[in-house]
């Protein structure tokens, strides 16, 4: 078996374009161990320190909005000595980011969100959000989005190194927990839209994916705008011409999954699977309907993201999917792990093989869990995820989430060394219901193809 | 007529046209696809009995103060009529005429946001509001507008299509198949109203919608007089907030024929998880008191403000 050192290191050759040329304090606990969930925690929390209190002195010193948000808190970076003091960065709620303004004053908020300067953009009055978009990511950006359930979507605005920083972020992540799988020559499948046909950030991060692996295959490999997103939701004739249009495609699409699974299946092929899970739900159940097995067992592995709803009224147990790939695709349950991440943040929690905890990266994310009071709960009880993402360097990356969660100090299944958060993750009482894979699920509409 | 329609907005705004448009495709579309089912709903028998009127209503006296206008945002509109003896005597008891404006328009609106319930009834006027003391977001909103109105201070109809939060989904929409699939096939819910009262040459948003016993059985905040509910239960579907002075036409039968031809049965599950969720909510409020309820729902949550900036945007 290869050893984790050369592991990684074969990793770090070929995502090497991600590396950027000089490591700044902010990167240092992504780029520099090699084994992020292994890293001891008096050096892990130097990491750590190091890069949140970067990331907030540049936010406080480069962005106006935040820096007001801080002044009514009457925090400074000065107050910043230790972990403790984390607990007095300002946090912005994550509906913050779904507060933008219509027309061109649009692409003024993205401004304003983003810290530091920009390069000139040209921007006309009739420009949809899409194309606004588009303007700033041709001006070097990399601005992603994810939707609610109401069409309204989430903006973030990265920049490229906040972006690649993000990518190797959730291929590090990935790759170290399903260590000793991973291998450049095997083959892939994105269960998302083509990274490079969309702005939807649970696509757009895929991109990663094509660089550390040799032979990738796209699901919907088409373009996937926001406006679309919105049509496909509504239900005018444009809205059921788009559904009319992927239900068809849909049947295709799970053909084409199917299709390629009996030939790695045949030719003993390594392969994985990385994004939504109800689209290999939907594979699985049609090759269960035609009673056709497969062997892939430890030459395949499943990451899922983006929650668990397969029809609008049906949610689908994780222990049952993982059954499912099990008995049809032969593949064992601890190569078949979920991934925890929003459009929000570059901390990417990976299941653990052994318990399926939700592993926690320390070195340069601090994960906290509130009360409804805004104040930390114990290890073990139940309350709303936030965290201080040392990695966001072109907006406030110190965001209350709306999911609610169960964080431990130690996983109850593993050795390594990082805190857990449950299996599952539900949203908060109160929050608008999300998931990037949700939202594929109802731009495809597959509950009428079902 | 057809000027007095238009002038008084009484024609739908195209916004809602259009929404009533793709509501109703979705709506046959939905019940064409679940005809068995639509009979199964429709031979449910579902217990349900309205609540009862929270408060006394006062005796309307002769030579009672009151505006009588034709102005714009003034003068009655369809479901509106500010001049029945209950509304005059109500804003009366309210303070109308002897209070500040803004003092008044807030007290009128608590009253209708606390002591009127929300329950699905088709649409009718604001003196059956009063006198029942219970009604749709629509109801009661026309209510409040019409106490406004009564005592001289402007008001309209802030009108949009709506998403709405998990538990709202599930009072709402979870409470019945046909309801799930209308709403899966829309994407948003079809309608929900608020006010907006002008005073001192600003319009005050106003939204009665939810008692304070609904919102603490949400966990979210109690909105108050001039703060919206978008953004703390509610997001507008982009596009479609509408402000005009009166309901339009057509939303009456639409109501009517929604709420008690169709599905009856789904209207009761409805009301009953609206009055489940009150009884929760006042529990919550008893135990803890609705000051540290509000307190503590706002804690942790404070939103940044923002103040744009162009930085090097260009307009063309």
């Amino acid at each position: 078996m290869i050893k984790f050192d050369e592991y990684i290191k074969n990793l770090n050759k070929r995502l090497e374009s991600y590396f950027p040329e000089s490591i700044a304090p902010n990167e240092e606990g992504i780029f520099k161990p090699l084994d992020i969930y292994n890293v001891p925690e008096r050096e892990a929390n130097e990491y750590k320190f190091k890069s949140i209190k970067y990331a907030f002195k540049h936010h406080y010193e480069n962005n106006s909005f935040y820096k007001k948000f801080c002044k009514d808190s009457n925090v400074t970076p000065n107050d910043i000595k230790s972990i403790e003091d984390f607990k007095k960065i300002p946090l912005i709620p994550d509906k913050f980011f779904k507060t933008y303004p219509s027309g061109n004053e649009f692409a003024m908020w993205l401004a304003t969100v983003y810290t530091g300067d920009l390069p000139d953009i040209v921007i006309n009055k009739n420009d949809s959000h899409e194309k606004i978009i588009n303007k700033f990511n041709k001006a070097g950006l990399v601005i992603s989005y994810s939707s609610g359930t109401s069409g309204r979507h989430t903006f973030i605005p990265r920049d490229k190194r906040t972006f690649h920083d993000s990518e190797y972020a959730i291929a590090k992540s990935v790759i170290t927990m399903v260590y000793p799988f991973w291998e450049y020559d095997m083959y892939g499948y994105v269960l998302m839209p083509n990274p490079l046909k969309t702005n939807v950030f649970a696509g757009k991060v895929c991109s990663v994916y094509f660089d550390a692996i040799k032979d990738i295959e796209v699901a919907l490999d088409r373009e996937i705008t926001a406006d679309l997103i919105q049509a496909a939701m509504q239900n005018n004739l444009k809205g059921r011409i788009i559904r009319y249009a992927m239900q068809r495609e849909n049947k295709k699409m799970i053909e084409r999954i199917i299709k390629w699974l009996r030939e790695k299946n045949k030719n003993k092929d390594k392969i994985s699977f990385v994004g939504a899970p109800f689209i290999l739900y939907f594979v699985m159940e049609e090759l269960a309907k035609n009673g056709e097995i497969m062997d892939f067992g430890e030459n395949g592995a499943v990451v899922t993201g983006g929650g668990w709803k397969i029809y609008e009224d049906k949610r689908l147990p994780v222990e049952k999917f993982r059954k499912m790939v099990e008995e049809i695709l032969g593949i064992p349950p601890e190569n078949c792990l979920d991934l925890y991440g929003m459009v929000e943040g570059n901390g990417w929690m990976v299941h653990c093989p052994e318990g399926h905890y939700l592993h926690l990266p320390t070195t340069y994310y601090h994960a906290r869990v509130l009360d409804e009071n805004g104040e930390d709960v114990d290890y073990g009880e139940k309350g709303r995820f936030a965290f201080l993402d040392g990695l966001a360097m072109s907006y406030p990356g110190f965001i209350i989430s709306g999911d609610e969660v169960r964080m431990y100090e130690k996983c109850p299944a593993c050795e390594r060394q990082t805190p857990v958060l449950e299996p599952e993750v539900k949203r908060a009482a109160g929050a608008e219901m999300r998931g990037c894979a949700e939202e594929m699920r109802r731009i495809l509409s597959m509950d009428m193809s079902g | 007529m057809l000027r007095e329609w238009k002038d008084k907005e009484y024609v739908p705004p195209k916004q809602l046209f259009q929404l009533f448009i793709r509501g109703g495709f979705a709506l046959t579309k939905v019940l064409l696809k679940n005809l068995s089912n639509l009979k199964n709903v429709r031979a449910e028998r579902i217990s349900y009995t309205p609540p009862e009127r929270m408060y006394d209503l006062p005796e309307y006296k002769e030579g009672m103060k009151y505006v009588k206008s034709d102005e714009k945002y003034l003068r009655p509109t369809l479901y509106c009529n500010p001049y029945g003896k209950e509304i005059i005597a109500m804003a009366n008891h309210l303070g109308a005429f002897e209070k500040e404006p803004y003092e008044y328009a807030r007290d009128a609106f608590e009253f209708v946001k606390r002591k009127i319930i929300l329950q699905i009834i088709p649409l009718d006027g604001v003196v059956a509001t009063l006198k029942r003391g219970y009604g749709t977001c629509l109801h009661k909103i026309s209510l409040l507008i019409a106490l406004c109105r009564v005592a001289g201070i402007k008001a309209r109809y802030k009108l949009y299509a709506l998403s709405v939060i998990q538990q709202w989904y599930d009072t709402f929409i979870g409470a019945d198949p046909l309801m799930q699939e209308w709403y899966n096939a829309l994407g948003y819910f079809m309608l929900h109203g608020e006010g907006e009262i002008y005073l001192d040459g600003k319009w005050f948003v106003a939204d009665v919608g939810p008692t304070p016993e609904r919102q603490a059985a949400s966990s979210i905040p109690i909105t108050r007089f001039g703060e919206d509910s978008i953004g703390i239960w509610t997001q507008a579907i982009p596009g479609s907030i509408m402000r005009v002075e009166s309901l339009p036409l057509g939303l009456g039968i639409a109501s009517k024929l929604l709420m008690e031809k169709i599905s009856p049965g789904s209207v009761a599950k409805m009301n009953n998880n609206v009055l489940r969720q009150y009884k929760e909510g006042r529990k919550i409020l008893q135990e803890m008191g609705e000051e540290e309820y509000d307190k503590m729902a706002r804690k942790g949550y404070k939103m940044p403000t923002i103040e744009l900036e162009a930085k090097n945007i260009i307009f063309e």
